[in-house]
């Protein structure tokens, strides 16, 4: 290639309008003799010397063929139907919640700074802080965080701020990533967390009567548990309650809410959770949505965006974002946490998915799942390979084996299944445990498959 | 506009579901009467093409950088390419389970390691985690870094040095650490006051958070006294890597004495910011702190990838990786750009942001009268004479068609207050930038001539302008039916 052509296409990038003849043009109006005039200010002792070792540009079909191909290099996972869950679940998404995610004026927006010409983003947030508060019963929202193990972690430090006790209780059911982020963010705290015992799938409430006490800030617990099981939150209430403790209850299969008791009749204090399973894919475990409930007496100690209804100058109702002065950019290091965006583009995804099945569609579909699952475990059980505590659960629930648990994973991977988790990955103890999750994503026909596999070991 | 909940009709439905085969099963007996719900949960009831119009409405209603100019300073409001959309919703990514087995995400394991050697060559770091969602996310993991480290010399430090001119998160990040804020004066010319760092700076204090360049769009020209100081007290520096842009192939902050980065791909790597996120504030460090990264980090042995756990890792900070589809989209960025465009990128922000700069600092004085890096800081303060605040200028600019700048950040006195901050990136074209001037010159005169016009912008909004005090002193934060 001529050095003169290879000069003419690096200066052509397609997502950088302006020509060389522009540049000079401005750089004359700007009154400089050449760009390095502009960069005076950077002492020439630390520029780079060389350029960047990094590979030169490629075209968008060099780009597209390049990573399709390691896209590929995944197991083609659409192909499988799923059996692992643990804090992450497949469900269908319909094809309206991806149309409404890739609208360009949503997801090339940012922050809603400017509420006069923010009111799609805004009115989202609101509709979405709607939904969860009918969801979850309780009084308000803060409808986006990371994901929901930020969001846990944020709401014990919400709880530490509000009665400035020292003591946390977590459920030993909780997601084990959760329990390792709560640990991460309140390191500089000096609080001491202990983890509640369970017994067959549940807390158990006796121990947890011996280790609350006076100086107990929270008592956090996950239900579904880690296992899928139900609790009985009322019964753990109470007892934190007596105990002056506040009750945080966590909820990652936020599918079950559609058909589980209202959090606030059961008597959580705060609610945090994970959204994923309202619209947004599997994505190797992110981006996902986390986000807090509670009640109203708490309000000014949730952290993060939260959307409020007002009006114009006309008073036309008009949506912005509300209680800012909790925030960072206001009261700096006095702000109840440095949260300063959230995953406002999933709280699309997650208003289209409710909006799409509705009061009656999320009940059936939560329904359908509960189903599901407890078909499959029950048959299970009836092949005499499986055994296990029988717990109440939602759509994922744990069983032993006294075949080999990997010959077993290998054979339903084989067949087309994603295989359920060992559960010994996280609780080294439970040897030959498998999580076993179910979504509507598996028909009658597969679940019987599974059977059939299981049975002929 | 209504309210998904106003549209809602009794019986209709958007969705339609494979039929419940388990008619012998009754929900009743699967969970317990104390934990079911006695009623469904009053949610909306919405037929699809209902969902698909009030989608569409919203997004009318809705700027993005599609619909024209964002020059929200600070924020780097690039473009964002379609192709890197569609890449990030390769079925092979977006159905990966995070708890599969390790051989079966082989291409995502191996997409962010590569994502990270790129990274690493760009900013002089060692090693990186791709664990945090957002910038701040990963300022929390800087400065918990940060903490570990001197614990874990048997001298644990409780002070940081933030500079007054640091975006909130800094101070909020630090404070969630444990870290008690000292805050460090601007000088005259915009940069930290050398002589207040030194008096500052000592052995109980972890270090500094510096942005660079800075909020005010300026290069701290004494980096290397900076970090003389610091590291000569023990010290350590954090990068917050807002303003990165400006950097490109140009300055690594490794090379300038950084020991810690973090980056915001959403801004500098252009993936887009989504009404607020998801983004992704990716963390490099260098070799003496790589053992305390948050676990787990992507490693590649022998052509197999694998997640490895930092022996002092600060632990975790979020369930599972990352946010996956995000760094699919700056990964294709980087790749598209190639060495010479990511320079060009840096150089053509800058031009942009000083044409800005130069064109309209007869009519909003600046914050310092020097050339800048990749955004300008103006002012509005010479209108407050005729009643005009800052924000009004802001307001005024959505009649002509413009996302307004970021106004009031960053906020310091004697220098810094009243402030408009101009970022264009590299995206936009002169025509665009003299369209944008053009408005902001005729803005100056309306607010001499007709303030009205401005105190009442903006007029053609799709909502006018809003009563944000209302909505903190009587907070209505869900919808109620009547």
């Amino acid at each position: 290639m001529q050095r003169g052509m290879k000069n003419t296409e690096k200066s052509s990038l397609r997502y950088i309008p302006n020509t060389k003849e522009q540049q000079e043009e401005m750089l004359k109006e700007i009154g400089v003799p050449s760009f390095g005039h502009l960069l005076n200010s950077i002492p020439v002792g630390i520029r780079l010397k060389s350029d960047l070792k990094i590979p030169d540009k490629i075209s968008e079909q060099e780009l597209f063929e390049k990573i399709h191909k390691i896209s590929q290099k995944n197991l083609n996972f659409i192909d499988f139907k799923p059996l692992i869950g643990a804090g992450s679940y497949r469900h269908y998404i319909p094809e309206v919640v991806r149309t409404v995610v890739s609208y360009s004026e949503f997801y090339t927006a940012y922050t809603p700074y400017q509420p006069e010409i923010s009111q799609g983003t805004l009115q989202t947030m609101f509709e979405v802080q709607t939904h969860l508060t009918r969801l979850t019963g309780m009084d308000v929202v803060m409808p986006s965080i990371y994901d929901g193990a930020s969001a846990t972690a944020e709401s014990v430090l919400m709880a530490l701020r509000i009665n400035n006790k020292k003591k946390v209780l977590l459920s030993s059911l909780l997601h084990p990533h959760y329990k390792e982020t709560v640990k991460t963010y309140t390191k500089s705290h000096w609080i001491e967390i202990i983890e509640m015992p369970q017994k067959e799938g549940s807390i158990e409430t006796e121990e947890l009567k011996k280790l609350i006490d006076s100086d107990t800030a929270c008592v956090v617990v996950q239900n579904p548990n880690f296992f899928g099981g139900i609790e009985n939150i009322e019964l753990i209430s109470n007892i934190a309650h007596e105990n002056g403790a506040i009750v945080i209850l966590i909820v990652i299969e936020s599918l079950s809410l559609a058909l589980l008791k209202s959090c606030k009749k059961t008597g959580a204090d705060i609610v945090a959770g994970e959204t994923q399973s309202l619209g947004m894919d599997l994505n190797f475990g992110g981006p996902y949505n986390g986000f807090i409930a509670s009640k109203e007496n708490y309000i000014r100690q949730i952290p993060g965006r939260i959307a409020g209804e007002t009006t114009d100058v006309e008073g036309n109702r008009a949506f912005v974002m509300a209680l800012r002065a909790r925030e960072q950019d206001i009261r700096r290091e006095k702000a109840t946490s440095n949260l300063c965006s959230n995953h406002a583009l999933n709280l699309f995804a997650i208003n289209a998915y409710i909006s799409l099945l509705g009061k009656e569609g999320l009940y059936r579909l939560a329904v359908l799942n509960t189903k599901s699952a407890h078909y499959l475990r029950s048959k299970l059980i009836e092949t005499g390979k499986f055994y296990g505590d029988d717990y109440p659960f939602f759509n994922e629930f744990v069983l032993r084996t006294k075949d080999d648990p990997k010959l077993i994973r290998e054979k339903l991977f084989k067949a087309g299944f994603l295989p359920p988790l060992k559960v010994s990955d996280f609780f080294p103890a439970l040897e030959n445990n498998l999580l076993f999750a179910v979504t509507e994503t598996l028909s009658k026909e597969d679940l019987d498959k599974v059977v059939d596999i299981i049975r002929s070991l | 506009m209504k309210l998904i909940y106003e549209k809602s009709i009794k019986g209709r439905i958007g969705f339609s579901m494979p039929e419940d085969r388990f008619e012998d099963i009754n929900v009743k007996d699967c969970i317990p009467e104390y934990a079911l719900s006695k009623e469904k949960k009053e949610l909306p009831e919405v037929s699809e093409v209902d969902v698909v119009r009030h989608f569409t409405t919203l997004s009318k209603i809705n700027y993005g950088v599609d619909t024209g100019f964002y020059p929200l300073g600070s924020c780097t409001m690039k473009y964002n390419p379609k192709i890197n959309e569609k890449l990030a919703n390769l079925e092979g990514f977006t159905f990966a389970h995070p708890l599969a087995d390790i051989k079966h995400f082989q291409g995502s394991l191996e997409l962010m390691y590569e994502l990270e050697q790129l990274l690493k060559e760009i900013t002089g770091m060692d090693r990186f985690t791709l664990a945090p969602g957002a910038g701040a996310h990963g300022e929390l993991v800087g400065v918990l870094i940060m903490g570990k480290y001197f614990e874990d010399s048997g001298k644990p430090r409780h002070k940081m040095i933030v500079p007054d001119s640091a975006h909130g998160t800094n101070p909020a990040s630090s404070a969630m650490a444990g870290f008690k804020v000292v805050e460090v004066k601007s000088n005259e010319r915009g940069t930290v006051d050398i002589e207040h760092l030194k008096s500052l700076m000592d052995e109980d204090t972890a270090g500094i958070m510096l942005t660079n360049p800075n909020t005010v769009g300026l290069f701290e020209t004494d980096i290397t006294e900076i970090t003389k100081i610091v590291h000569g007290k023990g010290g350590l520096l954090y990068y917050d890597g807002a303003n990165l842009n400006a950097l490109l192939g140009i300055v690594r902050p490794g090379d300038t004495g950084f020991d810690i980065v973090h980056l915001n791909l959403h801004k500098t790597f252009s993936t887009p910011h989504g009404g607020g996120g998801p983004g992704a504030g990716v963390v490099g460090v260098k070799n003496h702190l790589i053992e305390f990264l948050p676990s787990p980090i992507v490693c590649k042995c022998d052509d197999f990838y694998s997640l490895e756990y930092p022996k002092k890792s600060i632990g975790r900070i979020r369930a599972f990786f990352c946010n996956f589809s995000v760094l699919v989209k700056a990964y294709a960025w980087i790749l598209s750009m190639g060495k010479d465009g990511l320079k060009e990128a840096a150089r053509v922000s800058i031009i942009n942001a000083n044409y800005v700069l130069s064109k309209l600092k007869p009519y909003y004085r600046p914050a310092y009268d020097r050339f800048c890096m990749h955004e300008c800081i103006l002012t509005g303060r010479d209108y407050k004479e005729y009643g005009i605040k800052t924000l009004d200028i802001a307001k005024r600019l959505m009649d002509y068609g413009f996302h307004p700048p970021t106004i009031y950040f960053p906020h310091f006195e004697p220098y810094a207050h009243e402030t408009i901050m101009v970022e264009p990136t590299e995206s936009e074209s002169k025509e665009t930038i003299d369209e944008f001037i053009n408005a902001m010159i005729k803005i100056s005169k309306e607010a001499i001539e007709n303030p009205e016009l401005l105190k009442s912008a903006p007029h053609s909004t799709p909502i006018r302008r809003a009563d944000e005090t209302k909505a903190t002193r009587e907070p209505i934060l869900k919808f109620e039916e009547k």
